[in-house]
């Protein structure tokens, strides 16, 4: 095997498993405040890509303004989501909350295509196409800004979490009864949560989407960041960059090294590999946290 | 004019199930109330009802009025309760686990918009209760059932409360534990003239903290008085106070006292 290559694979895996640890760290933020593992990650990745394009193309905006604009109004849509989908399901049984959010994920897979059309979108962030030469190394320009701004927002979303905002969140993952009783808006929490994650998810649709095209397959991402989430620990937001490193580099492995020997298509199969293997070995993940027995 | 005070509150949970029945109580400004009662007896359902807390266990305010400094607070949801002065210790501690003493404190200041206050607060309530300082490097699930409890009212205390509920503080404690509980519970009603509202099934050190106190049974109030009225009372004596010391139970051994309230 050449080293070389390995070298190149290596390192487009690593920050390819960062992009797709953007939309987990999405899923990591929202079970971290309600508990709820939320199923339409993906699409909201996907929706996020088409808002920003469509405030480029459609309303014909500067690029460097629809970002802004599409985060906020993505932001907008998260809560509003929380607001009036998933708040009428408080106490309902948690299957069914989940089971909302995988509807709406696929709603949102047939509706968004439908609106806008299903072909491929452009959408042209800036990032030259040429690949950057570091040495011998061939490099993929748009996947290592990706993974380097991922990298950077889950670093913030660490630092988020550690802040007086961030410890309330926590607080009402752990009891909402007891938030409520201190004074927490445990409502508002959540609903900033369900915002931020849908803007989370938004700067992971632009940056898929300015490497691969906007289109539906956006919310495929949903699959691999699953994986990063449960190999990670579904709360655990440094989990999720270990993860999504281990994931980015087995797939980029895997698609190196075992693709030219059993013909193709292993990429795929190492995500549901990782969540398969890790919900028999170890269910909450290498960083989640396990329930605390006083002895 | 009382702080608090209950008239004829009437509770239904599910729909169904009527567990207080017509309760009046008054809390005075810096006073210090016992509830008092034998399981199941709708103590924990009236303090509920004070901080709104009866909505996630599918319970309801069916009748009467909850005033505090003289305004219905029946509308108000919790975290406005909580703004107005009102806090909730819920029974069991409930202290967030997965997080230190210091951030459990600092997850009840969301009213508080002045970071130096904050801190201060923080420093106040270490200053209080100096076993949570030396234990903040733990997860407050990991604190002894004592110290979560001392957590528990810390974390109160951070909303800078006019009147703290505390629900079964003793709950689980070791004898030493429930005197130090109780002693705390007095230095926050006489230092900082926080007004108390107790429940307690520990009916002995109940009423040797607090003022006056309130017997409840199957969601009525069926006694009520200054701690001393109560403490002499025969029936209480015999069925909260184990009292009687000198009865020859020889004598007695078919005969117990009738509650005679119930009749």
């Amino acid at each position: 095997m050449d080293m070389l290559l390995l070298a190149e694979l290596s390192i487009n895996g690593v920050f390819v498993g960062l992009m797709y640890a953007l939309v987990a760290a999405g899923i990591v933020l929202i079970y971290k405040t309600s508990g709820i593992a939320n199923l339409a990650q993906g699409a909201l990745a996907m929706m996020g890509g088409y808002a920003a394009w469509a405030f480029t193309a459609m309303v014909g905006l500067p690029i460097w303004l629809a970002i802004p604009i599409a985060l906020a109004v993505m932001f907008l849509a998260g809560v509003a989501l929380e607001r009036f989908a998933l708040r009428r399901m408080v106490g309902q049984p948690i299957i069914m909350v989940i089971m909302l959010t995988l509807g709406l994920e696929i709603m949102l897979r047939g509706v968004l295509p439908g609106l806008f059309g299903s072909a491929v979108k452009r959408l042209d962030v800036g990032i030259p196409n040429t690949p950057l030469f570091l040495g011998d190394l061939f490099l993929n320009r748009a996947t290592l800004i990706g993974g380097s701004v991922s990298f950077v927002l889950i670093l913030l979303a660490i630092a988020f979490f550690n802040s007086r905002l961030g410890i309330i969140m926590r607080a009402v993952s752990d009891d909402q009864s007891a938030s409520w009783s201190v004074g927490i808006r445990v409502e508002r929490a959540i609903a900033i949560a369900w915002g931020l994650s849908a803007m989370m998810a938004t700067t992971a649709g632009v940056l898929w989407g300015a490497t691969q095209g906007v289109d539906w397959s956006l919310s495929l991402l949903l699959i691999k960041a699953l994986a990063i989430a449960i190999l990670g620990g579904l709360d655990s937001l440094p989990g999720v960059l270990i993860a999504g490193i281990i994931v980015g580099l087995a797939e980029s492995l895997a698609t190196g090294i075992l693709d030219p020997i059993v013909g193709g298509g292993t990429r795929d199969v190492v995500a549901s590999v990782i969540i398969v293997l890790t919900l028999l070995l170890r269910p909450h993940g290498l960083f989640g946290r396990e329930h605390i027995e006083r002895v | 004019m009382a702080l608090l005070s209950l008239n004829n509150i009437e509770v239904v949970y599910d729909r169904v199930f009527l567990a207080v029945k017509g309760v009046s109580i008054e809390v005075p400004e810096n006073g210090l109330v016992a509830l008092l009662g034998a399981n199941g007896a709708g103590k924990s359902t009236i303090l509920k009802s004070i901080s709104g807390l009866l909505k996630p266990e599918r319970g309801e305010v069916t009748r009467g009025q909850v005033t505090f400094e003289g305004e219905d607070i029946l509308a108000l949801d919790p975290p406005e309760r909580v703004r107005r002065g009102l806090v909730h210790v819920l029974e069991g501690r409930r202290v967030f686990e997965h997080l230190t003493p210091e951030e459990n404190l600092l997850a009840a200041t969301s009213m508080h918009a002045d970071r130096r206050r904050v801190k201060s607060l923080v420093e106040e309530m270490f200053g209080l209760f100096p076993r949570l300082a030396e234990r903040n490097r733990a997860k407050a699930g990991y604190l002894s059932g004592g110290e979560q409890q001392m957590l528990a009212i810390a974390r109160a205390l951070m909303t800078r409360p006019k009147l703290i509920l505390l629900d079964e503080p003793s709950l689980g404690l070791a004898p030493f534990l429930v005197d130090e509980i109780f002693d705390t519970i007095r230095r926050i009603n006489t230092e900082s003239g926080t007004a108390v509202l107790l429940v307690e099934q520990n009916a002995v050190a109940a009423l040797d903290v607090a003022q006056s106190a309130y017997l409840i049974e199957q969601g009525r109030i069926v006694m009520s008085g200054t701690a001393e009225v109560l403490k002499a009372n025969p029936d209480i004596q015999q069925a909260y106070l184990g009292g009687g010391s000198n009865v020859d139970y020889h004598a007695v051994k078919h005969y117990r006292r009738r509650k005679r309230w119930l009749a």
